[in-house]
């Protein structure tokens, strides 16, 4: 339960975040890549992992909306402003942690004037604004009704925006309801395809490297989608615990977070399977560096131990248990990281060509990468900003007063 | 005493056989290049030249020399394969860049628009042969001091050498500093500023051991043509279908 002291802490927490991100993302906009660790045989680094991460915490939106809105599911009805509003903020911190990562973001306008249909990332960035349109529609849809209940309330502080944010209206009628339903409602059609598809691409981005043993093959971008569906559903069931604790809401999202993880292990395991019988030497030089590198502990502590383990075993003994399930969804989550980490750098951590390590010597041509403090500081900088704008627009837009009578709405 | 003259060098034919090339339609000539492993001593001049040709700043290189090293001692072999961009007729660093920054020119030569370039670092991730690198702003003089009148510190330093930017794609670029080519993917582009004026690639003037064989590959008269059709040819992973422009002999 989100209570106003939780609150507090939350936003002094975001705004220390921001504070200390503050170093990070002066030596980032000043300087560029200069103090950065990455370089060109790792070229991806801390920030493409966290931008895995934070596209597939969206997936949790997409379940509840599709769910509610597409399948006319009402027992998540309350949560549909909650987990749009979720998945705004979290594709809002990818937007800004993949710019970042540009070597040139100003020229992001280059996807209009020269896009090449070819290339699986222009299809990536093609999907994220269509889920920026799709989910930002959404969201107001759903919200606009409020908004005009709150822009009327005159004793409100800043009404008069509510008004600017509802469209100028100051109205709204039964006839209304029903129309924003009713788009909601188309909306969350057209996200079927496109957030499978927006997911999927994800994946297919890394799918299509021939040159890389980890990442190629079909069964990558499924994996993509399990993993975002799992790392987005522990996001919104922890959520809806701290928002509407209510165990017939919670419950029944930890049976179907546990049944995503099972599922998740198990395509991973198929894949450890895999390349460990194919013998492949990139390939098993990269799962080696996930089980025994010198980051052994990520993928046995965090991911599996921590993340994986304990999550199931809480998730299985403890089901009607409202505060441990949500608990373990929360560990799930936050452990995720990990895995989009071993993803990333294990199949870059290996050279491609023999000999490459004894050619010309600098530290932006070695797979030895580690991110450095800089790299952490503008991540801390972007969580930060995603939490105070989470936490904020719980608090200053009317989230969870949208969600209070969805359920008749459905 | 001999009356033969000594056999001519394979420069002198390759600038002979690039004369004849550059007299082509542009879009008849097919640039490629044979690199013979067995010549290759493995002094890394071709790096050098490479990166001076290109001023290249440190982490950015566009021709390594990739040293193998085979069998158990004291039955051991050492042999050295220079890694420039390849040229693949199928490259899969074009089809990755998501802004159409990077193609191929119809004379086979992948090249990079650095002003469409977003940095987005996808052709670095896709490349077979790690053919390409980032700029990431850095300097060789970097923390040398400036000292007036002092033949020391970036800017004193051989005139500020590295702040002039080479004249890569024969275009004048601005000093270097936040602009491109900083932030951007670079890769070894054949020298076509150089190809331009009549001279050939600063790696196959420097190769000592005349290793580096450059020229127009759809020319049957061509050196490069000729030492393709060797029996002793073969490309970097064929298995990956990118059909690389640069060829070597075993």
């Amino acid at each position: 339960m989100f209570t106003e002291k939780h609150f507090r802490y939350v936003i002094i927490l975001a705004v220390a975040g921001l504070i200390i991100g503050t170093w990070g993302m002066g030596a980032r906009l000043l300087y560029g890549h200069k103090y950065m660790d990455y370089g060109s045989f790792v070229p991806w680094g801390l920030w493409v992992a966290f931008d895995l991460f934070f596209l597939g915490l969206t997936a949790g939106a997409y379940i509840v909306s599709v769910l509610t809105y597409g399948f006319r599911i009402r027992l998540f009805a309350a949560l549909g402003p909650l987990s749009v509003f979720a998945l705004l903020v979290t594709l809002l911190c990818e937007g800004i942690i993949i710019s970042l990562d540009l070597g040139h973001p100003l020229r992001i306008y280059r996807f209009l004037l020269s896009p090449n249909f070819g290339s699986m990332l222009f299809w990536l960035v093609a999907f994220i604004v269509a889920m920026w349109i799709i989910y930002l529609t959404t969201f107001f849809l759903l919200l606009r009704e409020q908004l005009v209940a709150w822009s009327r309330d005159e004793k409100r502080p800043g009404h008069k925006i509510y008004r600017l944010l509802a469209g100028g209206r100051s109205d709204y009628t039964e006839a209304d309801r029903a129309r924003d339903h009713r788009r909601v409602r188309i909306m969350s059609y057209i996200s079927m395809p496109i957030g499978l598809l927006f997911f999927g691409m994800h994946g297919a981005v890394f799918a299509i490297l021939l040159n890389r043993p980890l990442w190629n093959g079909a069964m990558t971008p499924f994996l993509f989608i399990m993993a975002a569906l799992l790392s987005g559903g522990a996001l919104i069931t922890f959520l809806t615990y701290l928002f509407h604790p209510r165990d017939d809401l919670v419950q029944p999202l930890g049976r179907i977070v546990l049944g995503l993880l099972a599922t998740f292990l198990f395509l991973e395991a198929l894949q450890f399977f895999v390349g460990y019988q194919s013998k492949v030497p990139n390939f098993v030089a990269s799962l080696d560096l996930i089980a025994f590198g010198p980051f052994w502990w990520n993928f046995w502590v965090l991911h599996l131990l921590i993340g994986s383990a304990i999550p199931i075993y809480i998730l299985i003994t403890r089901a009607n248990d409202t505060k441990a399930v949500s608990w373990a969804c929360f560990l799930i989550l936050v452990t995720f990281f990990a895995v989009r980490l071993n993803y990333l750098i294990p199949d870059l951590a290996v050279y491609k060509l023999e000999g490459l390590q004894n050619t010309f010597f600098s530290h932006r041509l070695r797979t030895d990468y580690v991110p450095n403090f800089n790299e952490w500081l503008v991540s801390i900088w972007v969580i930060s900003l995603g939490l105070l704008t989470f936490f904020l627009g719980m608090r200053w837009l009317p989230v969870e007063a949208a969600g209070m009578e969805e359920e008749e709405h459905v | 005493m001999s009356r033969e003259l000594p056999a001519e060098d394979p420069l002198v034919r390759m600038q002979r056989d690039l004369k004849r090339a550059l007299k082509k339609k542009p879009k008849e000539i097919q640039w490629g290049m044979v690199i013979d492993i067995a010549k290759c001593i493995g002094c890394h001049a071709c790096t050098i030249g490479c990166v001076a040709e290109n001023k290249l700043p440190p982490g950015v290189v566009y021709r390594v020399v990739l040293e193998e090293e085979t069998g158990h001692y004291p039955q051991v072999r050492r042999r050295f394969v220079p890694r420039p961009c390849l040229h693949c007729q199928n490259p899969p660093c074009v089809k990755a860049c998501p802004v159409t920054a990077t193609w191929k020119t119809e004379q086979g030569v992948v090249i990079v628009d650095y002003n469409r370039c977003i940095g987005c670092r996808y052709c670095l991730v896709a490349c077979p042969y790690s053919a390409r690198t980032s700029d990431f702003a850095e300097w060789y003089t970097e923390g040398t001091p400036d000292l007036a009148g002092k033949l020391v510190g970036r800017k004193a330093a051989a005139n500020g050498y590295e702040a002039h930017p080479a004249a890569e794609y024969g275009k004048k670029w601005p000093d270097r500093d936040h602009d491109s080519p900083v932030g951007n993917a670079r890769k070894c582009h054949f020298c076509l500023h150089r190809l331009k004026v009549g001279m050939l690639p600063a790696c196959t003037t420097t190769c000592i051991g005349r290793a580096t064989i450059f020229g127009d590959r759809s020319d049957p008269q061509s050196l490069v043509s000729e030492m393709i059709g060797s029996p002793r040819v073969f490309r970097l992973k064929e298995e990956l279908g990118t059909l690389p422009a640069v060829y070597y002999l075993k």
